[in-house]
């Protein structure tokens, strides 16, 4: 009878939380696309003025406006970002700058007919990207 | 609930702090431009904007953006708070006024007029043009719209009646809509000189009965600094910033389809890579 090596608890105890995390990793992936996939629409009726929220009745209905698109465009990047680092992790890659800076474009255009959203934006994707260096240098 | 989980996210470590360091000095020098507070001067200074011409019906249409571009502001009349919409075009100014009060309260004959300084002075005595809207029967939405001279406070009907008003009230909203001829060639001094890039001083007023100046109750003086025509944002950038963004959500649409589908082949393509 050929020798079959037994695996050690240890090893087995590896296995079973490297396919948790996998699992864990794979859920989340799609969550949060679904996510992105969310607030990009809502990006899209509220960023093209597709539907205007507000009548701009004064400045304070102004700020509301600029930070509700704002809100959203930040949300989808988040959890677009968030997608996409798990889906590279699940394939055993790094997200690298060009996609990272694809996705930071793409979230940017969204902003163009509005050049307060884009200044808010700007500086909210500023912030997160800073954010999460810290998060992952930590 | 899930955490974030970006492994790999940044891999240059190098400069990564100097990045950081500069990242942040750069929002602060941003955010600080934005904090310049607003002063305004003893009588309200309003700056125009360029819009797209809404139609004087006394209806404010939201389905249509009606409005949208123009500076709002709310100002008192008095005692009395009203909504204060300015905008111009290359042909005219347009003021809108809103006012809200108890069904009750409302006056059988009640009218909003603007009248018109010839220049930027708020003198009494420059205010020299009138445009009134003046409801005949307000439970009947009837209104007319009247252009008059001022001399020495006296009214006068002009001889051409220039720009147009419409006047409407809903529920306890009473919406007054005016249009101003700009540059207008002035041949028989009825009208005061509005002009594109320069300000004026205008006198909002409110009254209750068909006599005028007798019937006014209440004012608010306001200068208005109309858009010169150099500020109007060419229709072409308008309409290159929509096809762009346009372009953007095609290709956001079509690489978001491209991910979800990537997803779904993503658990045959990790049992690849583990064999």
């Amino acid at each position: 009878m050929p020798k079959i090596p037994k695996q050690t608890l240890k090893e087995v105890k590896y296995r079973e939380k490297y396919k948790a995390d996998e699992k864990f990793a794979y859920r989340s992936t799609i969550i949060s696309v679904i996510f992105g996939g969310i607030f990009l629409t809502v990006s899209l009726i509220l960023n093209t003025e597709f539907i205007t929220l507000f009548l701009n009745q004064n400045i304070i209905w102004n700020i509301v406006d600029v930070s509700i698109k704002t809100v959203v465009i930040l949300l989808f990047f988040l959890f677009m970002i968030t997608s996409i680092g798990n889906y590279k992790e699940l394939i055993g890659k790094p997200l690298n700058w060009k996609e990272l800076l694809l996705l930071i474009f793409l979230s940017i255009g969204q902003t163009l007919l509005n050049p307060w959203v884009f200044i808010s934006t700007f500086l909210g994707l500023i912030l997160i990207i800073i954010y999460l260096f810290i998060v992952q240098e930590i | 609930m899930y955490n974030l989980r970006i492994t790999g996210l940044f891999t240059l470590k190098k400069t990564a702090s100097r990045i950081t360091v500069s990242l942040i000095l750069f929002n602060i020098i941003c955010i600080s431009f934005l904090i310049i507070p607003k002063g305004y001067s003893a009588s309200e200074e309003i700056e125009s904007k360029f819009g797209d011409a809404p139609k004087i019906d006394g209806i404010i249409n939201i389905s249509t953006n009606e409005w949208n571009q123009a500076k709002k502001l709310q100002v008192t009349l008095n005692d009395l708070p009203i909504k204060l919409w300015v905008m111009n075009d290359e042909e005219n100014l347009y003021l809108s006024v809103q006012l809200d009060l108890l069904p009750a309260a409302h006056n059988y004959s009640e009218f909003v007029g603007i009248m018109i300084s010839n220049s930027s002075s708020e003198n009494l005595e420059d205010f020299i043009d009138a445009r009134i809207v003046q409801f005949i029967n307000i439970s009947e939405n009837e209104f007319e719209y009247f252009d008059y001279s001022i001399n020495n406070s006296i009214f006068k009907n002009d001889t051409i009646n220039t720009g147009n008003g419409a006047a409407r009230l809903e529920d306890i909203s009473s919406t007054y809509e005016f249009s101003i001829p700009l540059n207008d060639i002035n041949l028989d001094d009825e009208d005061a000189s509005v002009e594109h890039g320069k300000s004026s001083a205008f006198m909002i007023v409110y009254g209750v009965s068909p006599y005028y100046p007798s019937g006014i109750r209440k004012n608010i003086t306001v200068l208005v600094n109309i858009a010169s025509l150099s500020t109007i944002t060419p229709l072409f950038i308008n309409s290159t910033l929509f096809i762009l963004v346009i372009i953007i959500f095609i290709t956001l649409g079509a690489l978001y389809g491209f991910y979800v589908y990537k997803i779904f082949t993503l658990k045959n393509k990790i049992e690849r890579i583990k064999h």
